[in-house]
């Protein structure tokens, strides 16, 4: 601009000055334009906001931000550890529809993470790239049954609509990638950056793969008769080969995030409005606790607002709603003061309790069922203590050995199946996503009560979700043939898939 | 009006019955030639004729009448009819003409017979006395083909959409595509001209493919000193529309109070509004009223414990307790002189809102410099700058949510909360930290809201130009212009400690946002004009054109604050603060040319063409080429219509504009990571979901337009009609794939849309004698847009729309149905279907303004409404008064059953018995041997409206669009010359004026001119007055 006013002032000067003047100042006049007329459009080609390519350490860190973060209260609703009042939950009451695909850009980013360390030739990621694909894999194919898996993630070799795998091939992949990953991983020596769940630590990464690969293994507890499976065999190389396959020892193993008192890092119920006023602990939860005399009771809930006054540890000052009970029977029931909120930790501490991708108690578990399905020799009641232990402890409670020797908790021959499900359900409180679901889903147990009023799908636990609509418009055929092979009844939340078969 | 029209030629056939033939001929002055459709017109009676190709004019006029030669582009001539039967008459040209002049593309101005595409201008003069605070929303009703979506809220733009796409902004031949609506003042503005088309603006290049909003600023005009005052001052002393809540039930659920000390203790549930019936009667309390203890009940000062106080509607009044009257005043001075060489005009402009939400308002102040240099006879300079500021400390959050205030005042306050009763918002001795409010765990104190939580917003703009134009020959020119577009804001928001988000109560924050941004447009050109002789004449040019465009901005954010109040980043909480930075830059390089041609003054042919370069596609992509060609013809000069008809023209265009650019981000055609969460201090990256495709071309409108201007009776009747079809492909989409692919999109030139449209313009003089004129004016369009093709081996687009079908299709999540079309329940609650249904169409059918003006002597009287016939919006107000419990319509026996614990209430559809529904993978049912009988489920009504929101007895809460508004009203005394003579002053008008009056809509408890409710503001009607002087 300051140039323009000289000319002007020029201009001024040159009231009576002649046509050589004026060509002087119109030729100024025309660089001044050109001038800004340098910009050269070639370079700018380039964005000084986003970098083009990263070091995987940096994907890692996402990734595990995606993959701990296991916090869900449509899981919790489901699982029959809380109600909601608000208005009718599709969760709660049974009644859900369709789920998503989001998982799969979480497998991108480990696809990422892969191709990024491979770019700069560290083997490290790779391994853990492998590790969670597996996760995020098998994370989606227990919620709709057959996807895409091979064909999934290769848009750089043109398929843009992939073929759905089925689900029992899924399954053997997953399967061997999680022995490569862990055989891998014992004889590599580079250090992991960016680990915000073990600082690093590659024994506890292997623990954690063989671990996972034994939660996996657990959940085809139907497939067992399935001979490319090997079901049982598997298990036992890792649990008779330790040193090879170790598993996870104690709660210093567990796969899990803590929260920071970060913004961002928080709790994620930290402060939700939602959960003080309208979601209510499960009666049937509170019941057996009250049975068992189970002191998580008291970490879990608040005493009711009727009993607000009484002692702590007073089992009787805790209620709940009945999760498929009318909403309006409830909704009066809670605002007469009968049921208990969720212990106000959950959402007045900023970092409340770490989130589980996989605990000691749940692996613990997972043992002690072995055992009783005769996969292996393990002590049934070792593990299955040790993994009550791992839960009270998790929780700052020392175990009490009458908790161990009443008859609820106490195993025997007609119950052990029932009452290790029924502890991995109580250590499973809020924490570790939909796992305890479809836990359940696979043995019946716990309960989940049905009998309520409020029920939707005709009183049916749903053993699915549907597929997203967007798989509808972009991939048709693919999931159209899918479905005819799986679903008699169509794309169905009460369908069967092959897991469950 | 038929017969109006056949009276006036009854009395003009009449007149002419005893009078003689007068012939003669109409030259221009300056060149000699003759000039074809000059209106020749007698005075007296208004009978009159156009001249001929020759120039050649006859009609029959007696001795004493006085003869009006009028012709676009020069200066009226009056000639009194003396003895002579053959006359020659000379028209001088007038530069200064405008009304049949208009403003085209890069600040040309053309003929309107000369046209070839769909122009329409609005003079500033009728923006000035009835204020907006924004240019745009004048506009409203004025224009076909604009729509301007009014919002409610303050110092929020409107929906500006020119054939269904945003246009562009054009401030004295410079483009702003930061679309800054507020910068200029309307009292700066000497005329709008709304460029329709693409071909209108091919000449900006690809930012004017959707049309153009055109702004030409005042400049000084030769003579005296002209000095001229302008004051508006509007109140908000009402509103035309306002939630209208039920005043009987209060706060609480299922019946039961609770919110016994507002800090979520008790049995608070979840904020609702489902609370027991107000006003009971008790004889047993002092107060003859059911008393209970709440939120501000007084404390025993012994036991400490809460005195129960009346649980009545204390709060039925509190919209207009809180909201003040607004008022929205403007002032402007101006100055200006010119002589033959140099000319200059300043003025200074202020804008001064005052909100309806209490300590609320916007400064909008301007100063504006014009000048205009020839000092010599070849050279002309021109120069505009303007500096704008708006400045506010605070102005409305708006939008669903916690921050907005009619959430927190009446969509989630029963009226047993008296707003009175919240004026002093802190908590007594925890002032800083605590607010008080009846609820502390979902809502805010809308006081506390109002003083504590402040958006502020500083923005200094300076805009301008400066331009030459150099006549190297006579018919050879060379001209340049560069202008600029410069701007920093400066944002800051401060949230108090104890404030609520969603699901968050503040610890206090402080946030500051600066922003820059820089844009240069710089042309030069040759130009040639030769008139070779009178029957051809030709205007070419070709420039080169640079554009550049940069921006950065930062933001700073802290994590928590410790001193409440302290607001500067350095009081953070936390470990650390947040900040990010960004920059933007962007450049095109261009070359045009055009050429007008103009046949025998009756047939005109453009043609452009223009190359761009852009900086926001790939190398290999970024250069193209863009050509378009239109022409008009005056059919009223070929042929000899009957007197009546006075002119017509038939004129059409060809256009094809090209767009580089993908989004607002310039580097949207680069892959690459982006930053995640920071994890105590360990930074992550994510991989964007979006691919691209490996060739990316620029995206091409290619539109063609027909239309006519054809004037009736002496121009008292004007018809102007358009219609356009666009056909938009090689569109830059982002296409959305299988997820599974790890993409949720491709990038690529895709899909393809067709748009069509027609637009009409009426106006119509009525009556027009020296005393009393009537004239209105009528604006009609109507937008299409179909789905012609979708990329790939898809059925349905994502938003599922099939080949073929209008875009604008809404599809929702619905109840299920049978086939009798009645809802599903289950449990006495409708059963989703877990399919999107259609449920109607977006757009409206028809958009139109009718203006009527009468003048009688000194006084001006002038209507204009304006309204949208049919379409959907979805009101998330109406939504939540169902699902919140302060719909009137909740008010019923069923509520007051469910307050006792009573379920009563049955949904009017039917029931499963037994069978089943099959769907085949898109949804559609495949086979169906249900059985249905009807539903006889009784449920508790609080939950049924909870779970259900009463969406399926008004259609999922997507209301009839359609509306009519008394859009502005104004009644102005012009003071007449003679009673001025005696004064200082020129010219002298007082006006009433008043601004969205009145309304009628089909759509409950929100004014539908937005377009959308996301629970909006509450609509207030503006009335004042302007007075207007000129020395």
């Amino acid at each position: 601009m300051l140039a323009m006013s000289t000319h002007l002032s020029i201009l001024h000067t040159t009231t009576k000055n002649k046509i050589i003047q004026m060509k002087k100042t119109l030729i100024l006049f025309t660089c001044f334009t050109i001038c800004f007329g340098c910009t050269k459009v070639d370079d700018l080609l380039e964005d000084p906001n986003r970098a083009t390519s990263v070091t995987p350490d940096l994907i890692l860190t996402n990734l595990e931000i995606q993959a701990f973060n296991n916090v869900s209260l449509s899981a919790a609703l489901a699982s029959r550890y809380l109600t909601f009042t608000d208005n009718i939950d599709q969760y709660q009451y049974y009644g859900w529809q369709r789920s998503n695909f989001s998982d799969y850009d979480n497998l991108k980013q480990s696809q990422k993470m892969i191709e990024e360390a491979k770019r700069t030739n560290i083997e490290v990621y790779q391994i853990l790239g492998d590790f969670f694909k597996a996760y995020f894999t098998i994370e989606l194919t227990q919620v709709f049954g057959d996807i895409p898996f091979t064909q999934a993630l290769s848009v750089e070799d043109g398929i843009l609509t992939p073929e759905y795998d089925q689900q029992k091939e899924i399954y053997l992949k997953v399967l061997d990638m999680l022995k490569n990953a862990s055989i891998a991983l014992s004889s590599n020596t580079e250090p992991i950056n960016g680990d915000i769940i073990y600082f690093g630590d590659k024994l506890k990464w292997r623990k954690l793969i063989n671990s996972y690969s034994l939660r996996v293994l657990m959940s085809l507890s139907n497939k067992t008769d399935e001979g490319s499976l090997d079901i049982i065999n598997r298990f036992n190389e890792i649990v008779s080969n330790l040193t090879e396959f170790p598993v996870f020892t104690s709660n210093e193993d567990n796969a899990d995030l803590e929260f920071v008192n970060v913004q961002g890092n928080r709790y994620p119920l930290f402060n939700s409005n939602s959960l003080q006023t309208a979601y209510y602990l499960e009666k049937s939860f509170v019941e057996r606790l009250q049975t068992l005399q189970d002191p998580r009771l008291f970490v879990f809930a608040d005493k009711k607002p009727s009993a607000a006054d009484a002692t702590n540890g007073d089992f009787t000052a805790y209620g709940g709603l009945y999760g498929s009970a009318e909403l309006s029977v409830n909704a009066a029931e809670a605002v007469s003061g009968e049921a208990s909120r969720i212990n106000s930790r959950y959402y007045s501490n900023p970092v409340n309790e770490p989130s589980i991708l996989m605990s000691y108690a749940e692996l613990s578990f997972i043992l002690a069922e072995s055992a009783v399905r005769n996969w292996t020799t393990v002590n049934v009641n070792d593990a299955y203590e040790a993994g009550i232990t791992a839960s009270m402890e998790f929780y700052g409670i020392s175990i009490n050995s009458d908790y161990l020797g009443q008859d609820g908790v106490k195993l025997n021959e007609e119950n052990e199946i029932a009452s290790i499900l029924t502890q991995k359900h109580i250590a499973m409180f809020l924490n570790t996503g939909w796992q305890i679901f479809y836990e359940q889903r696979r043995t019946g147990f716990p309960e989940f009560n049905i009998d309520g009023g409020g029920i939707l799908n005709a009183g049916k636990i749903p053993k699915r979700w549907m597929y997203p609509e967007s798989e509808l418009v972009n991939n048709n055929k693919n999931l159209q043939t899918a479905i005819q092979r799986q679903f008699s009844g169509g794309d169905n939340i009460n369908g069967n898939m092959w897991l469950l078969q | 009006m038929k017969q109006i029209l056949t009276s006036l030629l009854m009395l003009v056939s009449m007149v002419s019955f005893s009078q003689g033939v007068i012939k003669g001929k109409v030259k221009d002055s300056s060149t000699g030639e003759p000039l074809i459709g000059v209106n020749v017109l007698i005075k007296s009676t208004g009978n009159g004729t156009v001249s001929n190709i020759a120039g050649d004019f006859a009609l029959e006029a007696s001795k004493g009448d006085t003869l009006i030669f009028s012709y676009i582009g020069f200066e009226k001539m009056l000639l009194p009819v003396e003895n002579e039967t053959i006359i020659e008459v000379a028209l001088k040209q007038d530069v200064q003409q405008l009304s049949e002049v208009v403003v085209t593309a890069l600040g040309i101005k053309k003929q309107v017979k000369a046209l070839g595409y769909a122009v329409q201008e609005v003079e500033g003069e009728s923006l000035e006395k009835a204020k907006e605070p924004n240019i745009i929303n004048s506009l409203s009703g004025r224009v076909a083909g604009l729509t301007i979506q009014n919002s409610t809220d303050l110092f929020q733009n409107p929906g500006i959409s020119l054939r269904g796409e945003t246009p562009l902004l054009v401030i004295d031949g410079i483009p702003d595509r930061t679309l800054d609506i507020w910068k200029i003042n309307s009292d700066d503005i000497e005329s709008v001209s709304v460029l329709k088309g693409a071909t209108a603006s091919a000449l900006y290049g690809s930012v004017g493919r959707s049309g153009a909003i055109m702004i030409t600023t005042k400049k000084a005009k030769k003579g005296k000193i002209n000095v001229s005052i302008n004051n508006s001052t509007m109140f908000q002393p009402s509103f035309i529309k306002v939630p209208k809540v039920q005043t009987q039930y209060g706060n609480g659920n299922q019946g039961v109070y609770a919110y016994v000390d507002g800090s979520g203790a008790g049995t608070e549930g979840g904020g609702w509004i489902w609370g027991p019936k107000l006003d009971q009667r008790d004889p047993s309390t002092t107060s003859g009223f059911v008393e209970t203890t709440q939120y501000n009940s007084p404390r025993n000062p012994e036991t400490g414990e809460l005195i129960p106080i009346p649980y009545i509607s204390r709060g039925k009044d509190n919209i207009d307790n809180f909201f003040r009257n607004g008022l929205i005043q403007s002032n402007n001075i101006s100055v200006g002189w010119g002589n033959d060489v140099a000319s200059i005009r300043t003025s200074i402009s202020n804008v001064y809102q005052k909100g309806i939400v209490p300590n609320t308002d916007l400064e909008n102040f301007s100063f504006n410099l014009a000048s205009s240099l020839k000092p010599i006879e070849k050279l002309t300079v021109t120069s505009n700058i303007t500096f704008n500021k708006q400045y506010t400390e605070n102005f409305p959050e708006t939008g669903y949510g916690p921050t907005n205030y009619l959430y927190n005042l009446v969509l989630w306050t029963g009226t047993d909360v008296d707003v009175r009763d919240l004026r002093a918002y802190w908590v007594e001795g925890q002032e800083g930290f605590q607010q008080k409010h009846f609820n502390i765990s979902y809502y805010n104190n809308p006081y506390f809201q109002a003083y504590e939580y402040l958006r502020a917003y500083n923005k200094n703009s300076v805009f301008g130009n400066t331009s030459f134009v150099f006549n190297i020959t006579d018919e050879l020119s060379v001209r340049g212009r560069t202008g600029v577009n410069i701007y920093s804001l400066e944002r800051t928001y401060i949230e108090p400690k104890s404030y609520i988000g969603y699901g968050a109560k503040s610890l206090g924050n402080f946030t500051i946002q600066n922003e820059n941004y820089f844009d240069v447009n710089s042309d030069i050109g040759l130009k040639y004009e030769k008139t070779f002789n009178r029957n051809f004449t030709l205007n070419a040019e070709a420039a080169y054109v640079n554009y550049f465009r940069g921006s950065n901005s930062n933001r700073l954010a802290t994590d928590g604050l410790n001193i409440p109040g302290f607001n500067n980043v350095s009081n953070n909480a936390g470990t650390s603060l947040f900040g990010s930075n960004r920059e933007e830059n962007e450049a095109i390089n261009s070359f045009y040319a055009f050429a007008d041609l103009e046949f025998f003054n009756s047939f005109y042919v453009s043609l452009t063409g223009r190359t761009d370069k852009v900086s926001t596609l790939p190398k290999e992509s970024n250069t193209f080429f863009y050509p378009s060609a239109s022409g008009s013809l005056v059919i009223s000069n070929l042929i000899d219509f009957p007197k009546w008809f006075t002119f017509a023209k038939a004129r059409g265009s060809w256009a094809r504009v090209s767009e580089g650019k993908i989004g607002d981000d310039p580097y949207s055609f680069i892959m690459a990571y982006n930053k995640g969460t920071t994890w105590n201090g360990v930074p992550s990256a994510s991989f964007g979901n979006s691919l691209l495709s490996s060739d990316l071309q620029p995206e091409t409108s290619d539109t063609w337009e027909v239309g006519t201007l054809m004037r009736f009776f002496n121009n008292r009747l004007n018809v102007d009609v358009a219609y356009y079809e666009a056909r938009d492909y090689n569109n830059l989409i982002y296409s959305p794939i299988s997820e599974t692919t790890g993409y949720q999109s491709i990038l690529l030139n895709g899909d393809e849309y067709r748009r069509k449209g027609i637009e009409a313009t009426i106006g119509i003089t009525s009556i027009a004698t020296n005393h009393f004129e009537w004239n209105t004016s009528v604006n009609l369009s109507r937008n299409r847009r179909y789905q012609e093709a979708i990329f790939g081996d898809r059925e349905q687009t994502a938003d599922l729309i099939k080949k073929g079908e209008r875009t604008d299709r809404i599809f929702a999540e619905v109840y299920q149905t049978n086939s009798q079309g009645q809802v599903i329940f289950e449990n006495g609650f409708p059963l989703r279907d877990p399919y999107r249904r259609y449920v109607g169409n977006d757009n409206p059918d028809l958009t139109y303004g009718i203006t009527n003006t009468f003048r009688y002597k000194n006084f001006q009287l002038s209507f204009l409404f304006d309204g949208r016939i049919g379409g959907l919006m979805y009101s998330t107000t109406n939504q939540k008064m169902w699902w919140g419990g302060t719909e009137p319509g909740t008010v019923n026996q069923f509520r007051d059953d469910a307050n006792n614990g009573e379920s009563t209430y049955i949904g009017n559809g039917v029931e499963v018995t037994g069978g089943e529904i099959t769907y085949d993978i898109n949804g559609n049912i495949t086979s169906d041997t249900r059985t249905f009988a009807p539903n006889e489920t009784r449920v508790n009504y609080i939950s049924f409206m909870q779970s259900t929101s009463n969406n399926h007895n008004s259609n999922y809460h997507y209301y009839e669009e359609t509306f009519i508004k008394l859009r502005e009203l104004t009644l102005t005394y012009n003071f007449s010359e003679k009673l001025l003579n005696k004064t200082p002053f020129n010219g002298l008008s007082a006006s009433f004026v008043g601004r969205n009056l009145w309304l009628a809509s089909k759509i409950p408890n929100v004014d539908p001119d937005s377009g959308v409710d996301n629970l909006q503001a509450p609509s207030t009607r503006n009335i004042g007055f302007n007075i207007n002087a000129k020395f």
